[in-house]
């Protein structure tokens, strides 16, 4: 941990301020991602007159692939989506079909929840497509952290106007982070709990997103479980499969 | 008294003149209650058949639906409201929709489409949904398939008793899959409708969405379809604001828009029309005028008061517009009936036209009893006005110039 | 000798002639305002759907109407779109790059159609300069900028300036995305229409789409209305690997509604030409009643029948003729003026109407074309009318025509 730090020591003095911001994003990113990860989690969506429990496992690799199996509700359960790059397909166990979504679907919320199919693909990067630079530091929950303001480059497509970053400054954890609109108006909150050992990797284990203006809708998600860095094969990732996983 | 006798009776001796104003007003009232009864009975017809392949004239949704049409924004179903709905006395028909958009597929297409839960009976007495089936058979309540619209069939490659494969987004974020056989393929005119519709029964759309019980919408058929705006902004009332009620008017304002800027155009036409009818019984009165001025002439230089002529002439003038007007509503009232059971036939394009869209090719006239009494009204106040003339003739007759032929 | 005469008795009784000269005017007038109202409708009617929303012909790849799948571009485009642009008929032929995508804002996204357009061509095809409501016209050089609907902006809150992202597959099937900023608001008359479309530059689009200087659609707007069969024809035996249609057929509600008041127009025609000859007929009627004293002399005197008859109808000839003129300038000043100015539908649910948007004003048009027609219509019900009435004058006795 120690090197650690001098590490990021040697970075800010060699580096103008702005590069050691985005290099502190991007390492509260790979943290959460790994070069490929296995994840387990449940997410609640809660709306105003119902909510809904989704126990899901996903594979990871890089940004371009990644699968997704439900696991529950039993109706759903078998339902697997696959990202190949900018591409999604289904597959629907009951009616034994894959299906490639269409561009129309794409504003769809995802199995319900506050998440829309477009989410799942959308490739924007935290690294690329932002301007960063920190804006000041604070504590959150006794730990101390950066504030870190994102500005969306002009050319990328991005909907947010700016994202304000709070990153633990010792384990890089993304603790909270603030969507605001270009007229800086406040749209969604994410915040981060339950800072668990998993894996080897110290990381928040649960995140709930809040909307601004919408009442008593929020979504969280919970890590019942994580793994980092096992190799998964290209070819895991291709329809073919899809029917294989469960 | 005797004046009023003597109107008759000048009314009877000079027959081919009094015929000839008769006629004038006689064939005012018929050609002007026709063209407007044809008027009213064709965008009437269109109205009703624009309206009748889909929307209805009115929908009860949830609040906000129309804006954001979403499952969330569905409403249970219930009696109750229906109740409500059906208390109004102008309302014909309810029947429930549960709509949302959903996935069509068959082997390697995958089509966007709007899935319609509809109560078969019902849906059949609003919008004559089984009318538009080409081939194969209509829903059955209790059936478990789907009815597919002949555009997204070809897309899709599908015929009647082929599998359809529907995926989309249920009620409370469930999943909706199922796979339903094709029952029968249905045609709309509408290229949207055509080319992406799929119906089913409603139970099986709420069991496809998971929303049991659930409906999007109301649709209503009216009994009066003048009564559109006061039903309902009734029904708005009775209902209150956790459900909205629209016209069809709102729903498709295009269309709305079409008809109103063409039924107002044909006013300036109709206006022209009262020009020609007003020239008609004016001209009539003139030439009238002039045959009479010599009889005038002689009255007046035997001695009557022009006051007396005038009251004469009044009296002849009453009875021949007012007999005249009576006439023409009784003489057009079969001939509106007549054309209402044998309306007008279109032809070429336009009955072409028609038959895409399913619709018949006939121009009914309105039988609504404000037309006859509208136009004879308004006939008859022509005509009255234009009687004034003879009267000024009169005031201005001098008996000497009158008589001097 | 029976033409001097037939003069004379035209002078000798000038109300009567003036009002016979009149019926016909006013006929001849009737008929010209009806056909020139009918004729300025008929193009008012179809211009919000030809000139601000299809075009009088569309050409697409024969497969894109079916998925809009941006891969069907039209093939050899600019070729086809200079072949059609020096067609004598062809006003303006403008191309359009179109995909279907999402558009997504902070707060939520829509399912809209991207239209990618040459904006001053565009302007000059569907008005959509003239449709702004909020905002400015495309800049020439500034990036990624849209123009979205009233409604569209209304319900994603987007207002000009405002920054959206537009996500939709390009012509290989990947999915792509880009920011677009909001530089202006339209609003036409169609709102359904409005809340699905949005317009960006086709250079921008064809970025994304990686369609190079490709494009789906030409829209086709002709000099005049008349000329659309004609040139599809022409179009289809040219192109005949395009799939090229009619505003009739993109819009087939259009087409119904037009059709349908066609179609009431000329039965409306119909009952206007009766009630133009039932006028002069009764007034005909009653001209020769007042002469059957008049005609009843002269047949007293002994004169020959058959001159008699011409002699009536030398006077109906002649008042025809110079009702004519009257008739003719009348309805060429009356509708020349209107064609100028419109006609405004004022008063009635004007306030309403044009809330829609909806063009409420019409411009006649003198219907140079069916002149003749209803001339002829004019002129025959007169004269057919006054023989009528000479016919049975002359079989009258004479004694009883004088007696009065």
């Amino acid at each position: 941990m120690r090197y650690f730090i001098f590490l990021l020591l040697f970075f800010i003095s060699i580096f103008p301020r702005a590069q050691t911001a985005r290099e502190i994003v991007q390492k509260a990113d790979d943290k959460m991602r790994g070069s490929t990860s296995e994840v387990e989690l449940t997410i609640k969506t809660t709306r105003p007159s119902w909510t809904r429990s989704l126990d899901v496992k996903a594979w990871m690799k890089g940004t371009d692939y990644s699968v997704i199996l439900i696991q529950s509700p039993a109706k759903e359960k078998g339902i697997v989506f696959l990202k190949r790059k900018k591409e999604v397909w289904n597959w629907m166990p009951a009616l034994e079909r894959t299906i490639k979504l269409p561009p129309s679907m794409m504003n769809q919320s995802w199995m319900g929840t506050d998440f829309t199919n477009d989410d799942l693909v959308r490739e924007s990067s935290v690294k690329d497509d932002y301007v960063h630079s920190i804006i000041g530091d604070t504590t959150i929950d006794r730990r101390s952290c950066y504030i870190i303001q994102m500005i969306p480059k002009p050319e990328a497509a991005v909907v947010w106007g700016k994202l304000l970053v709070y990153i633990d400054k010792k384990d890089f954890l993304e603790l909270h982070t603030k969507f605001y609109d270009e007229e800086g108006k406040l749209i969604n909150t994410m915040d981060a709990y339950d800072i668990r050992m998993m894996d080897g990797r110290l990381i928040p284990t649960r995140f709930v997103m809040i909307p601004e203006d919408k009442k008593n809708h929020r979504t969280e998600m919970i890590y019942r479980s994580v793994k980092y860095n096992r190799h998964i094969a290209d070819d895991f990732f291709i329809t073919g499969k899809m029917k294989t996983l469960n | 008294m005797w004046l009023i006798k003597m109107a008759w009776k000048n009314m009877w001796r000079n027959r081919n003149r009094t015929f000839i104003t008769m006629a004038s007003i006689f064939f005012a009232v018929i050609l002007s209650v026709t063209a407007s009864s044809l008027k009213e009975g064709i965008f009437d017809n269109l109205v009703k058949n624009v309206v009748g392949f889909y929307t209805g004239y009115i929908q009860v949704h949830k609040h906000g639906y129309w804006d954001e049409q979403i499952l969330e924004n569905s409403f249970e179903a219930s009696g109750n409201i229906e109740g409500t709905i059906l208390q109004d006395e102008n309302i014909a028909r309810v029947t429930a929709r549960l709509e949302s958009f959903a996935l069509a597929s068959s082997r390697d297409i995958t089509k966007g489409c709007l899935v319609v839960g509809i109560d078969p009976g019902k849906e059949q007495e609003i919008t004559l949904l089984e009318n538009k089936i080409i081939r194969g058979r209509y829903l059955d309540g209790s059936d478990n398939s789907v009815l597919l619209s002949e555009g997204l069939g070809e897309r899709l490659n599908l015929g009647v008793a082929d599998t359809i494969v529907l995926i989309g987004q249920g009620y409370h974020g469930a999943t909706a899959a199922g796979k339903y056989p094709v029952k029968g393929i249905v045609r709309f005119g509408s290229p949207e409708l055509n080319d992406k519709s799929v119906f089913m029964p409603l139970p099986a759309a709420q069991d496809f969405y998971g929303a049991y019980g659930m409906i999007t919408s109301y649709v209503l058929s009216l009994r009066d379809n003048r009564k559109l705006h006061p039903t309902a902004s009734a029904l708005r009332s009775a209902l209150g604001i956790t459900y909205e009620v629209m016209s069809w008017e709102e729903m498709i304002p295009d269309i709305k828009q079409h008809i109103q800027s063409d039924s107002n155009n044909m006013k300036y036409v109709l206006g022209i029309l009262y020009m020609l009818i007003c020239f008609g019984i004016f001209g009539t009165l003139l030439m009238m005028m002039v045959e009479r001025k010599f009889e005038m002439g002689m009255l007046v230089a035997i001695g009557m008061k022009k006051n007396k002529l005038i009251l004469l002439q009044l009296y002849e003038s009453v009875f021949t517009v007012v007999s005249g007007c009576l006439l023409g509503i009784a003489m057009s009232i079969p001939l509106v009936f007549y054309l209402n059971n044998h309306p007008i036939r279109m032809g070429g394009d336009t009955a072409k036209a028609y038959e895409r869209f399913g619709f018949e090719a006939i121009f009914p006239t309105s039988l609504e009893a404000f037309i006859f009494i509208n136009q004879g009204l308004t006939v008859l106040v022509i005509g009255l006005l234009l009687s004034l003339y003879p009267i000024y003739k009169i005031i201005r007759l001098d008996p000497v110039n009158a008589m001097r032929r | 000798m029976i033409v001097i005469m037939a003069w004379r008795n035209i002078w000798r009784n000038k109300m009567r002639s003036i009002v016979i000269m009149f019926s016909i005017a006013t006929g001849l007038f009737a008929g010209i305002a009806v056909l020139a109202l009918y004729k300025g409708m008929m193009k008012s009617r179809v211009r919000t759907v030809i000139d601000a929303e299809v075009g009088h012909l569309q050409v697409h790849h024969v497969d894109f109407k079916k998925d809009y799948d941006p891969k069907f571009v039209l093939e050899d485009g600019e070729k086809l779109l200079q072949a059609i642009r020096f067609l004598p008929a062809v006003k303006i032929v403008t191309p359009r790059s179109i995909t279907s995508g999402m558009l997504a804002t902070t707060t939520g996204s829509a399912g809209v159609q991207v239209n990618g357009v040459l904006p001053e061509r565009e302007y000059a095809a569907s008005r959509l300069k003239e449709k702004i409501v909020e905002g400015r016209p495309f800049d020439p050089v500034k990036k990624n900028e849209v123009m979205i609907g009233k409604k569209l902006a209304t319900k994603m809150k987007l207002k000009t300036g405002s920054k959206l992202v537009l996500t939709f597959t390009d012509t290989s099937g990947n999915i792509v995305s880009g920011a677009f900023r909001v530089v202006a608001v339209f609003q036409s008359d169609n709102a359904p229409l409005d809340e699905r479309n949005v317009y960006v530059k086709i250079a921008d689009l064809n970025t994304l789409l990686t369609s190079g200087n490709s494009f789906h659609e030409l829209v086709v707007l002709l000099e005049n209305d008349e000329s659309l069969e004609k040139v599809q024809q022409q179009l289809k035996k040219k192109f005949p690997a395009y799939h090229i249609e009619s505003w009739r057929e993109i819009s087939p509600e259009t087409d119904l509604l037009v059709k349908t008041t066609d179609q009431y127009s000329y039965i409306i025609m119909l009952i206007i030409m009766f009630a133009l000859a039932f006028g002069i007929i009764n007034t005909m009627l009653m001209a020769i009643l007042e002469r059957t004293r008049e005609i009843g002399m002269m047949v007293a005197l002994g004169i020959n029948r058959v001159k008699l008859f011409t002699l009536v109808l030398l006077e109906t000839i002649f008042l025809t003729l110079s009702g004519t003129p009257i008739g003719i300038l009348a309805g060429w000043l009356v509708t020349g003026y209107f064609n100028k100015y419109g006609l405004n539908l004022s008063g009635m649910g004007r306030e309403m109407m044009s809330s829609f948007g909806f063009g409420t004003i019409i411009y006649p048009e003198f219907p140079v074309d069916k002149l003749a027609g209803v001339l002829f219509i004019v002129a025959g019900t007169a004269i057919v009318s006054c023989l009528f009435p000479a016919m049975k004058a002359i079989r009258m006795l004479p004694v009883e025509a004088l007696r009065r």
